[in-house]
Order: C-alpha cells, then sequence, then structure tokens
C-alpha cells in the first residue's frame, strides 16, 4: 500500500512543484553568447584589457561574430561589464581560445587569469592558450577576408595538426599543470598576425610566472621530441657535413626517446636517446642523384643524425643559459630525489646540466619513385 | 518489511552491498585528501584495504556470536537496556547527519556543475523521494540495486582513459617520500571516504552464508580499494602536486580531459551518472537508521522512513549559515571512525561477561 | 414414464423462453418419438443433418450407443449442455436423454500472424477458436506430458480458459501458484485474455507488462518445452507465458531461426534501442535548457539557428511534437488501411515540415523524435513498445525540470523499479540479474544454437 502511495504522492508533488519550476529562471539555448575566444591585453598593472568573441548564429546580421571590449582589473567584473553590453546571456562553456598578449605575459599575472577559468567549473578542459604579439583585441577585430569566423579560426589553427609539431598545444589543464610543476616550465604558442593571416610564429617560454623569450619553431621541435610526442613530422633539416649546403625534409617521423640520469643533483647528466623513423620526402643538395642505394642512404642517416645531435646540444646551451626547462629535464632528478622539490632546485640543475645525445636515425625510405 | 529472521543476501548481495556502499561522494574527492602527502599518495588506498580487512574481522565476530541480530540488538544485549538504547539512539542520529552529509555534498557538486544557478530544493526533495522508494523495498531491493549500480557505473572507469594516457608514469616515483605528520594527516582525512563497510554488522542477520561472509565482504572491499586505488593512481599522473592539493574533486577534472566526437564534455555525464552511488550507499545509511527506529519504538511502520527522510532534508536544507553545516558534517565524519572501533569495544565487553558468566 | 420427458421437455421450454434461435423438432423412430432440441447458432445445419436426423432414420441404435446420457432431472446441466452447442435428444419412449456435442459454430481459419510476422518461420497464427489453438501447438508438441487444464473464469461468461505446461519440466510452485491467482479473480466477464492477463499480474501498477503474450504457435511451443506456462482463453488469439523476464520482451522467435550474428545483433539493436527511445529526446531538452556545453561548438551554432524561429522552451517543444507523433499513430491505427496509409505519410511530412518552416519547431528535433517513434516499435511485443512510449514521458518530464541529473534520477527510478518488479514471483530481470551462467549465453547475444539446450533460469524448470 505504502508503495501506491508513494508513487501517488511523488507524482503530485512534481506536477505541483513544475509550477515552481518557472520561476528560476532557465534561458533557452538561444538566448546564450558562448564566448568562443578571449583576449587578454596589458593596459598597466592593475588594468587589463578583455575583449570577447561570441559567434552570431542569425543569418540576417552583417557580421557573424560579436565582439565586446572593456577595460577592467577583475576578469569576473570585466564579465559582468560585458553582459551590460550584450543582449544575450554570456556563457563559458564553450570556450576554446584564450589569448594573452606579449605585453601582459611579460608583466601581468597570468596565472591568475587562467586560475580564474581554471575553477569554473562551466568551461571546459579544451580551451587553448596562445599568446599574441600585439594585442589581441586587433587581432579578434580585424576582418579576414577569407575566414568566415574567427571563432572557428583561431581555434583550428591552435588546435594539433600533423604540420605544426612543434606547437605544444597547451590547454587550460596543461598550463596549470605545467606552471604548478616545479619540474616544469609552460610553453605556449605565440601567434602574430601577418597580413591577412594569423601565424604561428614560434613557441613563448616562461620562467616562473612570466614569459621569458620566444624560440623558433625549429627548436621547440625539439622540445616536443624530447618530451615524446610520437609525432614530429615535417622535419626539416639543414646540414652542413661535408657535402656542402643540404637541405633535407623527412615525413611521416615515428620518434621515441629514452632518457636516462645520472641521479646526482649536484654534478646533473642525463643521456638522451632518441630514435626517429620517417621518410625522406625531398632533398636539395650535392647528393641528389646518389640517394637510391642503402648504402648511400646509411650516410645520409649517419650525417643527419650527427647534425641532430649538434642542433640539440646548442639548444641546451641556450637552455643553460636561459635557465628554463620547457621540457621537463629535471624531473629525472626529481623521482630519485627524496625531500620537497623546488623551482630553485630546477634552476640549478638546468643550469648545470650537461647532455649526452645520441640520435638514431632511418629513413625508410624515399617515396615512390626510383 | 520482511520479518528478522529472514535470510534474504545471497553471496553476490553483500558483495556489492560492501561495495557501492563504500564509494559515494568521497572517492570524488580522494586524492584531495590524500593531497599532504603529494605525488606518495598512490598506494594509500592498498593500505587502507588492509586496515579495512583488519577491523572487519572483529565486526563479522561479534556478529557471528549473534546471527540474528543487528547491532541495535547487540548493543542492547551487551551495554543493558537503557544504555544500549540510549546509544542506539546516537546511532540514528550519525546516520541521518552522516547521510544528510553525502547528500548536501553531492547536491552542491551537481548545483555548481550541473544545473548552475538553481537551488537544490527540488532535487533534495526528488532524490529523496526516490530515495524513499528504494529503502522501502528492504535491504535485498538495496542489494539489487547496489548490483546494478556497479555495473551502469563502473563504465565510468573508462572515462578516465584519456588522463591515463597524458599522465607520467614518473610522478609515481620515489616512493616513501613524506614524513610521519604528512602520513597522519593523509590517514585521518583519506580514510573516511572507504567508510561504509562497517554496515555489515547491521545487515549481517540477513546474511544467508553468514560463515562466507567475511570472505564475501573482503571481495567487495577489495573492489572498492581497486577502484579508490586506479583513482589516486591516475590523479597522481595526471596533475601536479599543486593541483592535487587545491582542486577539490579531482575525479571531475579527470573526467573532463576526455571527449567523444559527439559529446563534448563528459564530466557532466559521469558526475549526473553519480547519483548511482550516492543513492546506494545513503539508502544503506538510510535503511540502518530506519532499523535502528524500528529497534527504539514498539510499533513498526513505515511511516517512520518518511520522518526520517524529512529530518534529512531539514538537516540538508537547514537554516544555518554553511560554516556551521560544515562543520556538522566533519564532525559526523570523524564520528564515523566510532563505528570501527566501535565492534573492538563489544568484542571485549562480551568476552569479559563469558568470563564473569564462567566464574559464576 | 413418458410424461417425465414431456414434463422435462415443458420446463426448459420455459428456461429457453426467449431464446429464438432455438430448434425444437419432433422426430418418428423405431424407438418412438424422439425430441431434438439444439441452438442453430451454434450447430451447423450440416452437422445436425449428417450426426442427428440421418443416423435417426436409419440406424437409430447406433446413436443410443454413441450419445451420452445424462440425467433428466438435472435441468441446469440440460441447459449448460444446451448452451455449449451440444443437441439434446429425448427418446420419450426409453424416457431417457441423450446429448451429442455438435457444436460446430463458425470459425476463422488459420492465417498469417500480422502483428508478430517474420520473414522466416511458419507463417500459422492462432485464431479466436481455443480448440483450434490448442492444436496448433500439440502439433508441435507431440508429447503425452504435455497437459491442457481446462477451467471456465468470469462469473457471468462462463469462458473457457486452458493451463497448458509440460508436466515434466514446468516448476509445480510456479503453477500452484497460478491456479491460487486464477481461481480467486472475481470478475464478471472476459472479452480477451489481456484482461485477465492484467488482474493475475505481480504489480497491477506497473506501467511494465509482465507476462509475455504471443499469437505465434512457435513461439508459444518453445516457452513450453523452456518449462513456462501458457493459457489461452477461448475467443481470444493470443496466448498467455509465464513467467517471463523483461529482456524476452525484446526477444523475437526469429532470432533463433536466424543465425547467431545476426540474431545478436538485431537483439542488440533492439534492446539497445529501448533505451535510446526513452533517452534520446529527454537528452535534447537536457542539452539546450541544462547543458549546452556537451555538443559540439558546430552542432550547438546549428542548433541555436534552428532554435531561433521557436517561440517556446525546449520541454514544450519537445511534449508538443511528441503529441502529434502520438495523435499521427491513433489516428493511423484507427483508419482503414488504405486511408491510414497516406494520412500517416501527409501527416508526418506536410506537419512536419510546415512545423519547422513555421517556426513551432527545430529542425533537428524532428529528426530526433522521428528516430526515437521508430525505435519504439523495434520490440516485438506490442505491449512493450506502449511502455515504452509511457516511460519516455517520465523521462521527458524529469529531464524538463533538473536536465541530465533529472534523467539520471528517473534512470535509477527505472532501474530500481524493474529489479523489484516479479513475474509470477521470479524477478523480472533476470538475466541481468543471473539465476544460471547459461542464461548469459541467451542474452543480448544469442550464442550458436548447439549451446543453447538448457533451460532459462526464469522458468525454475525441474531438475532431471
Amino acid at each position: 500500500m505504502s508503495r501506491k502511495f508513494l508513487c501517488l504522492t511523488s507524482f503530485v508533488v512534481l506536477f505541483l512543484l513544475a509550477g515552481c519550476a518557472d520561476k528560476e529562471l532557465k534561458v533557452p539555448l538561444e538566448d546564450v553568447g558562448m564566448v568562443g575566444i578571449m583576449a587578454f591585453d596589458y593596459i598597466d598593472e592593475d588594468k587589463t584589457q578583455l575583449t570577447v568573441a561570441i559567434p552570431q548564429y542569425s543569418p540576417q546580421a552583417e557580421q557573424n561574430t560579436q565582439i565586446f571590449s572593456v577595460a577592467t582589473d577583475l576578469v569576473s567584473n570585466g564579465i559582468v561589464e560585458i553582459e551590460k553590453l550584450s543582449d544575450k546571456k554570456i556563457v563559458f562553456n564553450q570556450l576554446r581560445v584564450v589569448l594573452v598578449n606579449e605585453e601582459l605575459a611579460r608583466n601581468g599575472d597570468v596565472l591568475k587569469i587562467i586560475q580564474h577559468l581554471y575553477r569554473n567549473a562551466e568551461v571546459g578542459n579544451k580551451v587553448l592558450i596562445a599568446v599574441v604579439k600585439e594585442r589581441g583585441e586587433e587581432m579578434l577585430r580585424y576582418k579576414y577576408p577569407d575566414k568566415p569566423n574567427i571563432n572557428f579560426y583561431l581555434n583550428d589553427l591552435l588546435e594539433p595538426s600533423i604540420n605544426t609539431a612543434f606547437n605544444p598545444n597547451t590547454n587550460i589543464h596543461d598550463f596549470m599543470y605545467e606552471i604548478t610543476n616545479p619540474v616544469l616550465d609552460p610553453i605556449l604558442p605565440f601567434i602574430d598576425k601577418n597580413n591577412d593571416k594569423i601565424e604561428i610564429k614560434g613557441v613563448a617560454v616562461f620562467k616562473g610566472n612570466n614569459m621569458f623569450d620566444t624560440i623558433k619553431p625549429e627548436e621547440a621541435l625539439l622540445i616536443q621530441a624530447i618530451k615524446g610526442r610520437k609525432n614530429l613530422a615535417p622535419l626539416d633539416i639543414n646540414m652542413n657535413q661535408g657535402h656542402g649546403k643540404e637541405r633535407l625534409m623527412m615525413d611521416l617521423i615515428e620518434n621515441s626517446v629514452k632518457i636516462k640520469s645520472n641521479k646526482n643533483i649536484d654534478t646533473p647528466k642525463l643521456t638522451i636517446k632518441l630514435k626517429i623513423k620517417g621518410t625522406l620526402s625531398e632533398y636539395k643538395g650535392e647528393r641528389e642523384n646518389k640517394l637510391n642505394t642503402t648504402d648511400s642512404l646509411a650516410v645520409l642517416e649517419d650525417d643527419v643524425n650527427k647534425e641532430l645531435e649538434e642542433d640539440i646540444k646548442k639548444f641546451f646551451a641556450k637552455l643553460n643559459d636561459m635557465k628554463v626547462d620547457p621540457s621537463g629535464l629535471s624531473e629525472y632528478f626529481r623521482m630519485y630525489h627524496h625531500g620537497k622539490w623546488k623551482k630553485e632546485m630546477t634552476r640549478e640543475i638546468i643550469s648545470k646540466l650537461e647532455v649526452d645525445v645520441e640520435v638514431n636515425t632511418s629513413i625508410i625510405s624515399t617515396g615512390t619513385l626510383r | 518489511m520482511s520479518t528478522n529472521n529472514k535470510k534474504l543476501l545471497n553471496a553476490y548481495h553483500v558483495v556489492f552491498l560492501t561495495q557501492s556502499i563504500m564509494i559515494g561522494t568521497g572517492i570524488l574527492s580522494l586524492p584531495q585528501k590524500l593531497s599532504s602527502l603529494g605525488y606518495n599518495q598512490t598506494f594509500m588506498p592498498l593500505l587502507f584495504g588492509v586496515i579495512a580487512s583488519v577491523t572487519l574481522w572483529p565486526m563479522i565476530w561479534i556478529g557471528s556470536k549473534y546471527p540474528d541480530a543487528n547491532l541495535y540488538r547487540i548493543n542492547e544485549i551487551l551495554l543493558g537496556k537503557w544504555l544500549g538504547k540510549t546509544i542506539n539512539f546516537f546511532f540514528i542520529l550519525q546516520f541521518l547527519v552522516f547521510s544528510a552529509g553525502i547528500i548536501s555534498n553531492y547536491m552542491h557538486l551537481i548545483q555548481s556543475t550541473a544545473l548552475p544557478e538553481q537551488t537544490i530544493t527540488l532535487p533534495v526533495i526528488c532524490f529523496l523521494l526516490l530515495l524513499i522508494y528504494i529503502v522501502s523495498g528492504g535491504i535485498k531491493s538495496i542489494a539489487r540495486f547496489c548490483m546494478m549500480t556497479f555495473f551502469i557505473t563502473i563504465g565510468m572507469m573508462f572515462f578516465t582513459s584519456w588522463a591515463f594516457q597524458k599522465g607520467e608514469m614518473s610522478h609515481f616515483l620515489p616512493l616513501f617520500n613524506f614524513t610521519g605528520g604528512e602520513f597522519y594527516e593523509a590517514m585521518k582525512k583519506g580514510y573516511l571516504s572507504i567508510l561504509g563497510y562497517e554496515l555489515i554488522m547491521f545487515y549481517y542477520p540477513y546474511i544467508v552464508q553468514q560463515k562466507k561472509a567475511y570472505k564475501h565482504t573482503l571481495i567487495g572491499i577489495w573492489i572498492s580499494i581497486f577502484v579508490c586505488f586506479i583513482t589516486t593512481a591516475i590523479s597522481v599522473m595526471y596533475y601536479s602536486e599543486w593541483q592535487l592539493k587545491n582542486i577539490e574533486f579531482s575525479v571531475l577534472n579527470l573526467f573532463k580531459a576526455g571527449e567523444f566526437s559527439f559529446v563534448e564534455r563528459i564530466d557532466i555525464i559521469g558526475i549526473t551518472l553519480w547519483v548511482f552511488l550516492i543513492l546506494s550507499s545513503v539508502a544503506a545509511y538510510l535503511w540502518c537508521a530506519k532499523k535502528g527506529v524500528d529497534s527504539l519504538v514498539v510499533k513498526n511502520s513505515n511511516a517512520y522512513l518518511y520522518i526520517l527522510a524529512i529530518i534529512i532534508f531539514f538537516v540538508v536544507k537547514m537554516p544555518l549559515s554553511r560554516n556551521f553545516q560544515d562543520k556538522l558534517f566533519t564532525a559526523s565524519n570523524y564520528v564515523g571512525y566510532m563505528f570501527i572501533i566501535w565492534p573492538l569495544l563489544l568484542v571485549i565487553l562480551y568476552v569479559l561477561r563469558k568470563k564473569k558468566q564462567v566464574q559464576s | 414414464m413418458s410424461e417425465t420427458t414431456q414434463q422435462v421437455i415443458e420446463l426448459l421450454k420455459k428456461e429457453i423462453h426467449g431464446i429464438d434461435d432455438v430448434v425444437i423438432k419432433k422426430v418418428y423412430t423405431e424407438e418412438g418419438n424422439v425430441t431434438v432440441i439444439y441452438i442453430s447458432s451454434l450447430v451447423e445445419k450440416m452437422t445436425v443433418q449428417s450426426m442427428i436426423f440421418i443416423p435417426l432414420a436409419n440406424h437409430i441404435r447406433q446413436i443410443l450407443r454413441v450419445a451420452e446420457s445424462v440425467d433428466i432431472k438435472n435441468i441446469e446441466i440440460v441447459l449448460q449442455k444446451l448452451n455449449a452447442g451440444h443437441t439434446l435428444l429425448f427418446f420419450h419412449q426409453l424416457n431417457q436423454l441423450r446429448t451429442i456435442d455438435t457444436y460446430s459454430a463458425p470459425t476463422r481459419s488459420i492465417t498469417n500472424t500480422e502483428t508478430e510476422s517474420t520473414v522466416i518461420g511458419p507463417q500459422d497464427a492462432f485464431t479466436e477458436s481455443l480448440e483450434t489453438n490448442i492444436s496448433l501447438v500439440k502439433r508441435r508438441i507431440q508429447n503425452p506430458l504435455l497437459k491442457t487444464e481446462i477451467r471456465t473464469v468470469g462469473t457471468e461468461t462462463n469462458i473457457k480458459i486452458s493451463i497448458m505446461y509440460m508436466d515434466n519440466i514446468v516448476n509445480k510452485e510456479n503453477l500452484e501458484n497460478l491456479r491460487e491467482r486464477i481461481d480467486n479473480i472475481d470478475y464478471p466477464y472476459f472479452t480477451d485474455i489481456s484482461e485477465l492477463k492484467q488482474l493475475i499480474e505481480d504489480n497491477p501498477l506497473s506501467p511494465f507488462p509482465q507476462y509475455y503474450m504471443s499469437v505465434r504457435p512457435d513461439s508459444v511451443s518453445q516457452y513450453l518445452i523452456d518449462g513456462r506456462i501458457v493459457l489461452f482463453m477461448d475467443n481470444s488469439q493470443a496466448a498467455v507465458v509465464c513467467p517471463t523476464s523483461f529482456f524476452e520482451m525484446f526477444i523475437s522467435i526469429e532470432d533463433y531461426y536466424n543465425r547467431w550474428s545476426t540474431a545478436s545483433l538485431l537483439r542488440m539493436l533492439r534492446f539497445f534501442g529501448f533505451f535510446l527511445t526513452i533517452m534520446i529526446t529527454p537528452m535534447y531538452i537536457s542539452a539546450l535548457t541544462f547543458h549546452p556545453e556537451i555538443l559540439p561548438y558546430e552542432l550547438l551554432l546549428n542548433l541555436q539557428e534552428s532554435r531561433s524561429k521557436v517561440p517556446f522552451p525546449p520541454i514544450i517543444e519537445v511534449l508538443f511534437i511528441e503529441l502529434i507523433i502520438e495523435v499521427l499513430r491513433e489516428a493511423g491505427s484507427r483508419m482503414p488501411a488504405k486511408v491510414g496509409q497516406t494520412i500517416g505519410i501527409v501527416g508526418g511530412i506536410v506537419i512536419g515540415t510546415a512545423a519547422v518552416e513555421a517556426g513551432l519547431l527545430s529542425n533537428i528535433l524532428i529528426v530526433l523524435v522521428a528516430t526515437s517513434a521508430l525505435l519504439s516499435f523495434l520490440p516485438p511485443i506490442f505491449l512493450m513498445s506502449n511502455t515504452s512510449r509511457f516511460v519516455r514521458y517520465i523521462f521527458i518530464l524529469s529531464a524538463g525540470f533538473f536536465g541530465l541529473f533529472g534523467q539520471m534520477l528517473a534512470f535509477a527510478w527505472l532501474i530500481n523499479h524493474l529489479q523489484n518488479l516479479k513475474s509470477l514471483g521470479t524477478p523480472y530481470m533476470t538475466p541481468f540479474i543471473p539465476r544460471k551462467a547459461t542464461d548469459l549465453l541467451d542474452g543480448v547475444i544469442r550464442f550458436p544454437t548447439k549451446y543453447l539446450m538448457a533451460k532459462k533460469g526464469i522458468s525454475r524448470a525441474q531438475k532431471k
């Protein structure tokens, strides 16, 4: 009997309470402005310029993106200001890209901004972060003649793709992970407007909570290689190993890396073994017509190994000077260290670090033409 | 309601009852609670499992001495009628506050993720109605629900696979890199998450194969421990130490790492599906409270169930400050440890009594 | 002596006053006068002619040898016999009453099934005649252990029902349980067996059918062999199989005729189709009102665009279109077949496109609703497809209140409800809470036929 009663009461209660539900204002989808991109530009120490881009679905509207911009001291305050300007309710559950301009990255508090977004349960993990050279607002407001929507354009540009393996694709979790992890320094893609296009110019390296320097894509690719990214294509190599100037391009690369440390913090030393497998897609230089035997390819492989080893060593020398560790090499010392690990220890290790590099390239094929 | 002497629960029921009651809101924030150990928390759940296995033994032992009595009855027998009844009354209060704590914790999570900008009054009412519906079916119905819960929610383990791929194995090293103070802190806060197996003392009289109950309960405990272990392991791989310390619901963020092509945010699905786990554990606690009321009053009636649910509702929605509520729930959590120690006390009492009887 | 028969006839005539299709004829034979009484609507002319009148005229001894003799004073029985289609023969000289069963009311011939048609397998279906139905089953199971108990139910109509079971397989406890339930029925009349079914179900308030109903003799005999009990009722086409499980509602007998791989695929489709049909449209509501973040960005923008003209919230939109679909279904099933088809198509296309163009509905919703309506027809048991429609409304409402959280609450309710349901005392959710390991061989995946020998756990068959 009690079950019947229960069923009945629950139905009655539900239907009675259905009336109350109306009071809780639920904004339907079409009245929601889903922010796709947020850009933060530096004004002065306290203030930032917050710009948001909201895609506009209405076919009648002249522009397909709404852009709002306010100067603000707190992120949430800025959002409130924008709500005043917008006819719709601003939500962040489809936020895809956060842009930070270089000045802010160098001088301002990026961590606080990202942390604010990271705390918000509405914001997903797919938010990609990038550093803009000039001003983010300009980048958003500019009319790209061949791109229908800045929201999709930027997102597609920053997302992982085959030919931009150097791009760290730092999303909001990665950034928080890297910045709070003592063995790592965050890296972000560095983008700039180039005529009517946006281009990933390189990678911005942070030191502590602020941007320190930018590095070129070729060097950034080495970071990814050491971090263990599986696919590094295309690998662009400029060689000068006794055969004059040579240039070659490798494709379809499979990469595996093995790192061993000597577990000694005072005289840190790492042995890095890098195995690269791929196809030679293009070659320009002296040996152009001799590359059809396995022997000649083996010679070429050796030359590539030497060249890459030199490149990597050069890069580590640069890191030693900069005292930053974007590829998390000090993790190999933390693993064997008892006690708390501090950021200063990473700095110390990276400045003292000695590296032994051993690259093992194998060229699987040179394409289908002989 | 079935009578006291009926044996209802078979082996599978016991395994999954134990298992599902243990997994509630605790595991959601387990990595955060253990965060004083930093990366070394990985193996803590295994240690908890050992402790649970050891502390389970006195519970089963005292139960096997009174195969037809639940803990309320045993209290009355061993402590005398009045003292026993007073203690039982406190047990009921503890169960109510404890379940209210679980519900309130979960509902606030739901409010901040799935139902933003909405009051939780109506969801709580619906939740409680469903809870009453489950509990009124008796312990066997709860056990079956636990079983279904396990098979429905175990698929969520897959949701953590993205985080697993992204994580760093090297975080597990170095082993045993912590101080005694940190260990104590983690122990104190973390063990709460695996509480729930102590309810065996209440449904023990309903078990068919009481001799094998220890084994079956152990299987249930270790399934849960394994789930906890995977959670902490993946969290350690995926997060930095700062994140472990500062992200309250680590599991939620683990879910966030994944996506399907048609569903972008798995965390919402995961956290709403979690209601099964909450329902199964709170249902068991409420059932125990109901049994307690039955032991206090003469006449059994289902109306008490409604009254208990209403009390829970008022504890969850009480007009007091959030601060006080938090303190109350934390207090009730620590009181939960009492149930681990209580059977030991009873065992001692039992032995003393036996000795007295032999002497006299 | 002959006065007694005369008196009885007079008495009988009073009782049958007003039943104008009673035929009373006097025949003069070698054994004296014989009065023949029968009801012309229950007895065919040819039958009376060949079974009664010709023998009476020619070899009356034969009749006396064959015909059943009835106590002449027991007028009740005499009346009952008459109403059951027997012919009464009053031999005045011998002062005897003999009856011969001449029941030969016109019946339908055996035809194809329309509600449970299959591509492979036997095509015959039950008819409305109890005898035909029993014979259809007995043809398939030629075994003396197949028992057929006949009883009458309905305090006013005295309809015959038959309980069929395999004596060596059936669970006696179940059988006793069922007999008791049937005996306890106090209901005046039955027009179809589904009424009886509702009266003997374990939980009459549940939206789920707890017994299997089929008009296919092959599937019924298969269940009989498995140890189930089958109920037939005179004048109703379907047979009721009990006990049965939730999962069996998604099993078609064709699964056993198909190859195992195809059958497993179709079963999965039907079974998960049930969950899809109750989840798709509520998902739309939750995603649009509460959790836009779970949908991909591009899809969301599409949705925003198509929703921008719709004046009401998603829940009203969904309820609106669902109701239209219900109306279309109901109207289609009431209309004559030829008209119904056209109306269905016209209604579907015209209302659907027009509603989208008028801005009443978003076009994505039309796709979802049409899919879920189609999915709801997947279960081979029509009652289950009706149930899925009802349950869907519960999910729609709860999704309207609390989004995905509400859906999960409703799902928890559904699970708890289902696992507490029983069919003739056996849990309804087998084989998901398996009673036997072998049940899993014939679960969502149907294993090759040679592994399917074991009886199902739910029938609790007698152990050999």
